[in-house]
């Protein structure tokens, strides 16, 4: 007896995804558990494995738009006879080209179809400047991990190994020298407006942003001394094994965030419209920077997690992030976010609500700046946090408070004990 | 604590598992009187007598094939192969019969036999007295394989060797025979299948077994005058392998070298580079490089004997191509 392959709800609220690429050709074997295809939903890109094994008898909807639960495609024996199975009510996007085509040694049109997502991709990734069409970029293994979990163009680096293989070292550089040259040298031809079209990620963003901004927000701000911070993270950073991810500053503030949440639950909420509601765990969202866009993964249960353990989490979602490789439950379930922009030298900001959150905080750059004390002035390492609030949920008492909670666990991290 | 040889330590292993076990004994060509081509087995025959010191007729076949007899019947047998380019005579015991009848049996069989043997170049015995054959045994299911390069290692392998039910091919190397290290007097047994970091480095890991494992010590020394910080795993057992600590050695330096003195065409070094590349891919650098004899049988003439098998200045060439960047910059 045949399978039918549905498109599946991947979350709360999906109500359909687009197929961007299927994994396996009509014809081939595929394994329980084995990625069949991509799913593009509107938080996410996914790969979404097979439910059973069998022979890929037919694919019903090669590529587009499909609703949850259509029949996108049929697994069984080899021979079964799949003509009664409904075609899934699909948009095809692009090329509606091959729709039933020949079951058998469909070799050709398939590759076709293999091309056309490989140069979406490489367009995605590339911005349109030189290292030739196609052309191989030489780079070592370690080099394109790297380049990969930092979002780092190969194309755009100059190889220094041997034959212009591009190095470890070389992805390195680039990813510390300041300003990534690669965006703003893609100047748009002269005369012509570029339009970009929207991705289901960008759609979102510009949806839950417009919602945020209907939402009463106020802000407050206050500047932390992070000298013990620091010197906590030096420490920590120096214990740190070989292998494991060292702790940032950033993971220092999630867990005086984390801490703070819970000591401030008022904080840890979400608006629910008729109830506001006050969650036990701080699942707290790390906003990144990704090519497509901005994505929010969430550490759940970030209080009961070590400095160490953060790190980990944090290390993980970043480069799954990157690696467009975040699942559904990556991104669920926040109750608080942060946002850091201190890592491209802003000093403060104000950030956008995430909702239905009741708050979210910016963070800028540590700088060093004079501070009067007795003796005069004296140099200190200052960083100033800015909480976004939702009024509806939250009163600027509250937030104050909860404010100069994390403000004293970053002077004094013995504080959070 | 005393100062031993590798050749004192082979022998201290010997004597203290003959000395504390009935079903252990020795045997091979010239061991007794002679006390063993290499000297190793000398004072054994006062000590133990001829029945657990025995001489045996020139018959690598027959020393293999009694030695898994008397295996299979409940003994400890350790026996020793003069040279390990003799091996070729007992393939068949050894390939055909020591490694599958535990498997043939139903484990009803077993065959702790130890094979002891040496080998290599470094002193001109010629091209059928010097050829280093450790990888044609790693591809044989039903051995292991170990190929000691210090006194201690020997020592507490070869007891492991000993007291393992199954039959173990076991390498010893001829220029290391008079190497000293001081030892404890009783033996810490060292388990089969585990590998040793000599030497912890940053940038390159080099995967050494016997002799070469000094010369990639030095090679590493010299590294480390000009700047390169190379780490040094041997991992003593071929088979089964330590995969775990060559891989989270290579994770760390994200460069690899293997070294031994075989023909590095099919050479155990092959082996450890498909490990490599295989679980390490995404943390590796640079190729990596393979030292070993040039693919020739082993010249008589020393100066070609020396041309033709490895040494430190191998190994650091090749440590060099994996940091190097291109050459002309």
């Amino acid at each position: 007896m045949a399978d039918e392959v549905k498109l599946p709800r991947l979350g709360q609220g999906m109500e359909s995804g687009t197929i961007v690429k299927w994994l396996k050709a009509e014809g081939d074997q595929v394994e329980k558990g084995e990625p069949l295809y991509e799913l593009d939903t509107d938080k996410v890109t996914q790969e979404v494995e097979a439910e059973a094994s069998g022979v890929l008898l037919k694919i019903t909807v090669p590529e587009g738009e499909a609703d949850v639960g259509t029949t996108i495609a049929v697994i069984g024996e080899q021979g079964e006879d799949v003509s009664a199975v409904k075609a899934g009510t699909a948009q095809p996007v692009a090329d509606a080209a091959q729709e039933e085509g020949s079951p058998g040694p469909a070799r050709e049109p398939e590759r076709g179809r293999e091309a056309t997502a490989a140069e979406q991709v490489a367009e995605a990734r590339q911005p349109a400047q030189g290292n030739g069409a196609g052309a191989r970029i030489k780079a070592s293994p370690l080099a394109r991990r790297i380049a990969r979990e930092r979002g780092i163009e190969l194309g755009s680096l100059k190889g220094t190994g041997p034959e212009g293989r591009v190095v470890a070292e070389d992805v390195e550089r680039a990813a510390a020298s300041p300003a990534p040259a690669t965006p703003t040298t893609t100047l748009a031809p002269t005369g012509e407006v570029e339009r970009v079209p929207l991705t289901s990620l960008r759609r979102t963003i510009a949806r839950r942003l417009t919602e945020a901004w209907q939402a009463p927000a106020f802000q407050i701000a206050m500047s932390a001394d992070m000298t013990r911070t620091q010197s906590l993270h030096t420490l920590l950073a120096e214990q740190t094994k070989e292998g494991e991810p060292r702790p940032t500053v950033t993971d220092i503030l999630t867990k005086a965030c984390a801490d703070a949440l819970m000591r401030h639950r008022a904080v840890n909420a979400l608006w629910a419209e008729d109830a506001i509601e006050l969650h036990p765990s701080a699942n707290v969202g790390i906003a990144v920077a990704i090519e497509a866009g901005l994505v929010v993964p969430v550490i759940h249960q970030a209080e009961r997690l070590t400095i160490a353990e953060l790190a980990a989490a944090r290390a993980d979602i970043v480069a799954r992030a990157r690696a467009n490789q975040l699942r559904q439950d990556d991104l669920d379930g926040g109750t608080f976010t942060i946002s850091n922009l201190g890592m491209f030298g802003v000093e403060q900001f104000v950030a956008v609500l995430n909702p239905p959150q009741a708050a979210i905080l910016a963070v800028g750059a540590i700088e060093r700046k004079a501070v009067p004390t007795e003796a005069g002035f004296e140099a200190r390492p200052l960083m100033t946090l800015t909480l976004t609030c939702d009024h509806r949920s939250l009163d600027g008492a509250t937030a104050a408070d909860f404010l100069r909670t994390v403000k004293a666990f970053l002077e004094e991290p013995g504080l959070m004990l | 604590m005393p100062e031993l040889s590798y050749r004192e330590a082979v022998r201290d292993a010997l004597s203290q598992a003959m000395r504390n076990d009935e079903d252990v004994f020795i045997m091979g060509e010239d061991i007794a009187e002679m006390g063993g081509s290499m000297g190793v087995t000398q004072g054994m025959l006062e000590e133990f007598g001829p029945d657990r010191v025995r001489n045996t007729p020139i018959s690598e076949m027959a020393i293999v094939g009694s030695g898994i007899g008397a295996a299979i019947q409940g003994m400890r047998p350790v026996v020793e192969v003069m040279y390990e380019d003799f091996l070729t005579i007992s393939m068949e015991q050894i390939v055909n019969q020591a490694a599958k009848h535990r498997y043939m049996s139903g484990g009803q069989l077993k065959v702790p036999l130890t094979i002891r043997t040496q080998g290599g170049a470094g002193w001109s015995p010629g091209a059928q007295h010097a050829q280093q054959v450790e990888a044609w045994f790693v591809g044989v299911p039903g051995l292991k394989v170990v190929f000691a390069s210090t006194p201690s290692d020997v020592r507490g392998l070869l007891w492991s060797a000993i007291y393992d039910d199954n039959p173990v091919i076991f390498f010893e190397h001829r220029t290391l025979y008079g190497l000293k290290e001081e030892l404890a007097e009783e033996i810490e047994p060292i388990p089969i299948g585990q590998a040793r970091v000599h030497r912890q480095g940053e940038d390159v890991t080099v995967v050494a077994t016997g002799r070469l494992v000094h010369e990639a010590l030095a090679a590493a020394e010299e590294a480390g005058q000009q700047g390169v910080s190379v780490e040094v795993v041997d991992p003593r057992t071929l088979q089964p392998l330590d995969e775990d600590a060559i891989v989270a050695s290579v994770k760390k330096t994200n460069r690899c070298v293997v070294a031994h003195e075989a023909v590095t065409r099919m050479g155990f070094g092959a082996e450890v580079a498909a490990v490599v590349q295989h679980q390490a891919f995404d943390w590796l650098d640079a190729p990596v490089e393979r030292v070993g004899a040039k693919f020739t049988p082993l010249p008589f003439a020393p100066v070609m004997e020396e041309y033709v098998v490895p040494h430190a200045t191998d190994v650091l060439e090749a440590i060099q191509k994996t940091v190097q960047r291109d050459g002309s910059s």
